[in-house]
């Protein structure tokens, strides 16, 4: 949260005159904040609470605190389970920005009446529940499905290839779902490059290579991170996706913390587990941070 | 927790003032299983009665015990399996039933009557009931298939659909050794876990939601699934098969009850004796093809129904069938011991 900083971004110099905001920007802001206090402050704190808890056999929390749930939390299972989560989110965000990238600086040189459109159809699966399109995609990954009749029909298999219930398919269900969340972001970046600076590149004598590499990777950071983060949080904890199109045999840090909600009956041992996943989003948001603080 | 009840009295505020003008004042809210009671259903009762009825629903038994639990919710009827029954009347949260309203309860078997789980029938009337079995696509398997050992064995690696569903594997594995199937204890799952380690590494797919899919498309060619499912599946396609596992199975009964905190009791017990009657009940078993409990349905229902071994199990495997007890705390352990041996 930059708040009142200016609009770019940057710091204020030191010393610099600051106003305590006004009655009116807390107004304006008011709803913000009310929103951010209810649905993230409140939610976080309760789940930090209850890990700490017990539950009885219903499953009611019983608030004698202690240390039990994470205890068990760093058993070698859950560590596992959890950098197999990070594992896949990583390949799907390495994945979404090889093919976004491309696709972000197709859209955003187009021609600018082009552009709309192209956003457009970008967005258009949004239309549609990701769980219908996810239903969508068993019917055609499946042994029967019209993946698998189309290339037997084209003569170019023989047999039908099991490609559901894999982590091919846990992949490509990830990558299609989170694609969009990385094309948006590098577009914004892509859209207000300055095209001077390109032709400066190669004025001064830079090669395609490395007018891209020095200038316009440069330029276009902020969207690559947006978009970095947008599709990796996200995908470590999605379990819908990745229980319907990998079949359940490769547990995820979502799956296992639903299921410790709900059949488990053990909310404290879910919480306890959820808020070491929120301290990875931390620890990584931390990093990117820094990292960026280091390079301005 | 007080910010939760803040945040929930404000909600509710809100949708008073939105409704207080309209309300109707014949309500009914039920809480239930998706998928299981058909929309039709509700439809004509609304009509007969002219109940308003509003339905949210829940994909498992422990999403409702922990709705209920936390004291959420403003339900006036619930659909609880026979376990949480047990739980829900011993940590009295269910209201006893009057069974003057109920007349339409002599249609059910005596054979669903009167559980351990429920004496009497104070505080529970049974919806439908069920088994889960074996389901053999005799296509691609051409080995005979008899029991659980025969499913879990090397040469159907990958081949393979379970529900999603610890408490139902650990389940099978407690058959297989001859245990009872209640019997959750560390000692006992000390000793089926190296069962269980061959048996997980050899399955495809973890699916309690529709397991038939998989099957479907081919992509699983035996599996072990609710009896409901299996029924569906036997009625698409002849070359699916239906096995009752020879070391045993289990009898769910899931239910109707009404919470303690039900403010429409009376539309509650309505909806119930509506349920009863056979034509209903008839309704209900074309779209879900369970094992219907209801015997005055039953003689509505086509031969082709009643064959359905997946459905209608004989009287004599039923009653071999065991019933799940609530296991409580235990089933977080179950729920370990499987996750641990998926991430092997």
């Amino acid at each position: 949260m930059i708040g009142f900083a200016s609009p770019k971004g940057e710091r204020l110099p030191e010393g610099a005159p600051r106003r305590a905001p006004s009655l009116v920007a807390w107004l304006i802001l008011s709803p913000l904040l009310i929103w951010l206090l209810l649905f993230v402050v409140a939610p976080t704190a309760m789940l930090t609470l209850v890990s700490f808890a017990e539950r009885d056999s219903l499953g009611r929390i019983i608030w004698n605190f202690n240390l039990q749930n994470y205890v068990r939390a760093f058993d070698w299972v859950w560590i596992k389970i959890l950098l197999e989560s990070v594992y896949y989110a990583f390949l799907t965000t390495v994945i979404c920005m090889a093919l976004g990238y491309p696709t972000a600086y197709f859209i955003g040189r187009a021609p600018e009446r082009w552009r709309g459109i192209l956003l457009m159809l970008v967005m258009v699966p949004f239309w549609t529940s990701f769980l219908i399109r996810t239903y969508a995609w068993i019917n055609i990954l499946s042994k029967e499905g019209l993946l698998n009749s189309l290339l037997i029909s084209s003569g170019l298999l023989e047999e039908p290839v099991a490609m559901l219930y894999s982590p091919f398919a846990i992949v490509l269900g990830l990558v299609y779902n989170f694609l969009p969340f990385m094309i948006l972001p590098i577009y914004t970046s892509v859209e207000k490059l300055d095209n001077a600076m390109i032709e400066a590149a190669y004025d001064l004598g830079a090669g395609p290579v490395r007018a891209f590499s020095k200038v316009i990777i440069p330029l276009t950071r902020p969207g690559i991170a947006a978009g970095a983060m947008l599709v990796f949080v996200p995908s470590i904890a999605m379990f819908a996706i990745t229980t319907l199109m990998g079949g359940g045999s490769n547990p995820t840090i979502g799956e296992v913390i639903f299921k410790q909600f709900t059949s488990g009956r053990n909310q404290p041992f879910g919480a306890a587990l959820g808020t070491l996943l929120l301290i990875v989003f931390i620890i990584a948001l931390w990093l990117t941070h820094s990292q960026r603080e280091r390079e301005d | 927790m007080k910010t939760k009840k803040l945040v929930l009295s404000t909600v509710t505020a809100f949708a008073f003032l939105g409704f207080a003008s309209a309300a109707p004042t014949k309500n009914l809210n039920i809480y239930c299983w998706s998928e299981y009671i058909p929309q039709n259903i509700i439809d004509q009762f609304s009509k007969e009665t002219g109940v308003k009825v509003s339905v949210e629903n829940y994909a498992s038994n422990e999403e409702m015990l922990s709705k209920l639990a936390a004291g959420g919710g403003d339900y006036d009827l619930i659909q609880p399996s026979e376990y949480v029954i047990e739980a829900l009347v011993k940590d009295k949260f269910l209201h006893p039933l009057d069974h003057a309203k109920l007349s339409n309860l002599k249609n059910i078997a005596p054979q669903f009557l009167n559980m351990p789980f429920d004496p009497d029938n104070k505080f529970s009337i049974p919806y439908m009931a069920g088994t889960v079995g074996i389901v053999v696509n005799t296509d691609l398997v051409k080995d005979e298939v008899r029991s659980f050992a025969d499913v879990f064995k090397p040469e159907n690696k990958g081949k393979i659909v379970v529900l999603d569903d610890a408490r139902e594997i650990v389940t099978w594995a407690l058959l297989s050794q001859g245990l009872g199937i209640n019997q959750v204890t560390d000692k006992n799952l000390k000793q089926i876990k190296p069962i269980l380690q061959q048996w997980i590494p050899l399955i495809k797919v973890y699916d309690s939601d529709s397991p038939k899919t998989a099957l479907l498309n081919g992509d699983a060619s035996i599996g072990v699934v609710w009896g409901g499912e299996g029924a569906i599946l036997l009625n698409k396609n002849k070359k699916f098969r239906w096995v009752m596992p020879s070391e045993g199975a289990h009898l769910f009964i899931d239910s109707l009850a009404i919470p303690k905190t039900a403010k429409n009791v009376d539309n509650a017990e309505a909806f119930m004796n509506f349920i009863l009657r056979p034509e209903i009940s008839k309704q209900i078993s074309e779209e879900f093809p369970y094992l219907n409990p209801n015997l005055a349905a039953r003689k509505l229902m086509t031969q082709k129904q009643l064959d359905n071994a997946a459905s209608f199990p004989s009287d004599d495997e039923i009653k071999k069938m065991q019933i799940f007890k609530d296991i409580g705390t235990k089933g977080s352990d179950i729920e370990e011991l499987i996750t641990t041996l998926k991430a092997q």
